[in-house]
């Protein structure tokens, strides 16, 4: 007898997706994670546009990482025009990328993730219980927005980063205030680390895992970089990143698309700490050599405990940051130097590692393709869920307890919807 | 004797969730706003959700496929006030700016190539009021927290809400900035409806006009103007139509033919 589980709705995510499990008797035929998302074409769209006018457009992808669509435009982008933007402008991005992390972290991992593991439908219902630990999210959460509304002008999709720099930096005051409250609210990160490490993590779902992630620029810890590592200790440059991305097998089925080396792979805040772990510093570090260890390489569930950590460490850097912002003076905007070639740039979202490539031709936008980290993360996400609904069937669960064992594994991702949309093109073409 | 609370919806379809994430983002009113209102549904937010009768529903996005038009029109039946929130379900959005232009089939091709997509069958995004009846439009990219919150106190007690009318160059006097027209910078302002508090101008940027169309705009006297300054007419068209889409989609039409026909 063949049934289907669903999940219709997946609530708590960015964008209109569900799961779905086709059963055959006992035995899980197959889980799917569904887009219903409507298509939007935005890279066709572009085509024809002069960079500053995709600059407007191409963040609009997603509103939680914006500033991450941002910069991976800006980078590319600046590649194909030839442009090496000021020191500052370069500092300053990297200062509002910190912000961006502390408000997508916290939003995701209290708001969307934490409420699966206490039993509660949402953060608000668990209030009467939980009350301190929401309202410390929700002044992380602000204060990660702040950062994003004093950098790029608006708390979700401001226009002040620009090609070859900033419509207008941060003064020195509004510099102060990030950093004072910044030390200021490390005790509070520091709170969740220990919460999130507290967590118990179901293991239904572990299997080893590839891992893949920017290099640092600097080979430091950071959210931008030119080279790509995998965990299996290679090292690829992101203007290649169609081998790691898009080798992907003609397939009509909807479970089946193509793989890195045969596997499917994992970006975000997990990916990061295991290629990157060893570069953090301060308490961040001390909280990942404490709680860092092997279940991490084969759950997904961890990049709660993952995005905790970065949200430390993104607090912990920010007054350094403003202080190297606020050192320098006003840079003059820095203009192309050609108006045809074509350029990859590389981010780390909070979700997982984001490509902006461009090809232009006379000053046009010729071609733009964007692979989104939730379209990276989809292969895995379905393994994942299909062990889960395995053994989780086999040990006799009802099918709300699967539905909710499943929602976990997803929501973990931290998957993006909206971004991923196009993704639907992957498993087709 | 209390009031029962009204019973609030929050919908999102094709755009990028901003909106309701800017819902999200009024950190100091989120608790309030759940405590004062029955929010029935919330996908974004919360996973007990109850789809029935809404004394008002907020939906952001535009409409691009044939379940979303099914949907849509399911809430609006059920629901007593329809809010647009966002440039997405007022005017379609920036996947809305080539409506008048058609080659939508063809774009599709481009991105999907010739596989049937077996979710829902897809066509150009529209806004929301293309399908139904839409009470009270917000518009933003994304939304303003002050304005959302504005609304909703006064569409909860069943009133109707003061909303801006005015072009950005309003607020761009208000913040003493300098015209960028002037300077012969691109500034969509004059078309652009306010509300953002001129947030491009002042960090000497020209406006985008990510907030759709303002009341009784003059597309043709911009259109002339920035002729006049010396850019070209396919530049123009394309930053008006960025997120002007249902809003400007006839206006350019009309602009466009005889004017570009006597070249």
């Amino acid at each position: 007898m063949s049934r289907e589980l669903n999940v219709e709705a997946l609530a708590r995510v960015e964008g209109d997706g569900g799961i779905t499990v086709t059963l055959d008797g006992k035995k899980v035929k197959s889980v799917t994670l569904d887009v219903h998302e409507g298509p939007r074409l935005i890279e066709q769209l572009v085509r024809g546009m002069t960079p500053a006018d995709d600059l407007n457009v191409i963040p609009r992808i997603c509103a939680i990482c914006t500033l991450s669509h941002r910069y991976a435009a800006l980078r590319g982008l600046e590649k194909a025009l030839g442009i090496t933007p000021p020191e500052k402008t370069q500092l300053t991005r990297e200062l509002m990328m910190l912000g961006e992390n502390v408000e997508s972290n916290s939003l995701h991992t209290f708001l969307l993730a934490l409420p699966d593991f206490l039993g509660y439908p949402s953060a608000v219902a668990m209030l009467n219980d939980y009350g301190d630990d929401v309202k410390r999210a929700l002044r992380l959460k602000k204060f990660g927005n702040h950062v994003m509304e004093v950098t790029s002008g608006r708390i979700v999709h401001g226009e002040n980063p620009i090609i070859g720099g900033f419509g207008k930096y941060p003064s020195r005051k509004q510099l102060d205030e990030i950093r004072v409250k910044a030390q200021e609210l490390v005790p509070d990160a520091v709170r969740d680390v220990e919460l999130f490490a507290s967590l118990e993590y179901p293991a239904y779902s572990e299997a080893p895992m590839v891992f893949m992630s920017v290099n640092g620029l600097k080979k430091k810890y950071g959210f931008a970089g030119d080279s790509i590592l995998i965990s299996n200790g290679k090292e690829v440059s992101c203007e290649d990143y169609k081998k790691l991305t898009n080798e992907r097998v003609v397939s009509h089925s909807f479970a089946k698309r193509s793989l890195y080396a045969d596997k499917p792979f994992t970006v975000g805040a997990n990916a990061r700490m295991v290629n990157m772990g060893k570069r953090l510093d301060g308490q961040a570090a001390d909280m990942f050599k404490e709680h860092f260890n092997d279940r991490w390489l084969t759950n997904p569930l961890y990049n709660n405990l993952a995005q905790a950590i970065e949200m430390l460490w993104s607090l912990e850097h920010l007054p350094e940051a403003c202080e190297a912002v606020a050192a320098m003076d006003d840079p003059k905007i820095a203009q192309p130097t050609r108006l045809t070639g074509s350029g990859t740039g590389a981010v780390e979202a909070p979700r997982g590692t984001l490509y902006h490539h461009y090809e232009i031709k006379d000053g046009l936008i010729d071609v733009a393709d964007i692979i989104t980290p939730t379209a990276q993360n989809l292969d895995d996400i379905e393994r994942h869920m299909k062990l889960t609904a395995e053994k989780m069937l086999a040990e006799g669960k009802s099918d709300p307890e699967v539905r909710l064992g499943l929602e976990m594994v997803a929501r973990a991702y931290d998957p993006c919807i909206s971004c991923a949309t196009h993704l639907v093109r992957l498993k087709r073409v | 004797m209390t009031r029962p609370s009204p019973k609030i919806g929050v919908y999102g379809f094709t755009g990028c969730a901003g909106d309701q994430l800017m819902i999200l983002n009024c950190e100091d009113q989120l608790v309030d706003l759940f405590g004062a209102t029955e929010i029935r549904s919330f996908v974004m937010a919360k996973s007990d959700n109850h789809e029935g009768e809404l004394d008002v529903a907020f939906v952001e996005g535009s409409i691009s496929t044939e379940e979303q038009l099914k949907k849509v029109k399911e809430i609006r039946e059920r629901s007593k006030v329809l809010v647009a929130i966002g440039t997405c379900a007022c005017w379609g959005g920036p996947q809305a700016m080539k409506l008048e232009e058609g080659g939508y089939e063809e774009r599709y091709k481009k991105v999907y190539g010739n596989a049937k997509i077996a979710v829902s069958k897809a066509f150009e995004a529209q806004p929301v009021d293309a399908f139904v009846k839409v009470d009270l439009k917000i518009p933003g990219c994304p939304i303003d927290k002050a304005e959302f919150l504005k609304v909703v106190t006064k569409v909860v007690a069943g009133r109707h809400p003061y909303l801006n009318k005015s072009p950005v160059c309003l607020e761009c006097k208000w913040k003493e900035n300098t015209c960028m027209l002037n300077e012969g910078r691109f500034c969509a302002g004059p078309l652009t409806k306010c509300g953002c508090g001129a947030i491009c101008p002042s960090h000497n940027i020209p406006c985008v006009g990510c907030w759709g169309p303002t009341d009784d705009l003059n597309v043709s006297a911009e259109y002339k103007l920035l002729k006049e300054k010396g850019y070209k007419p396919e530049e123009i068209m394309t930053k008006i139509k960025k997120f002007g889409g249902a809003g400007v989609a006839k206006l350019v039409k009309d602009l466009e033919k005889p004017k570009e026909a006597k070249k």
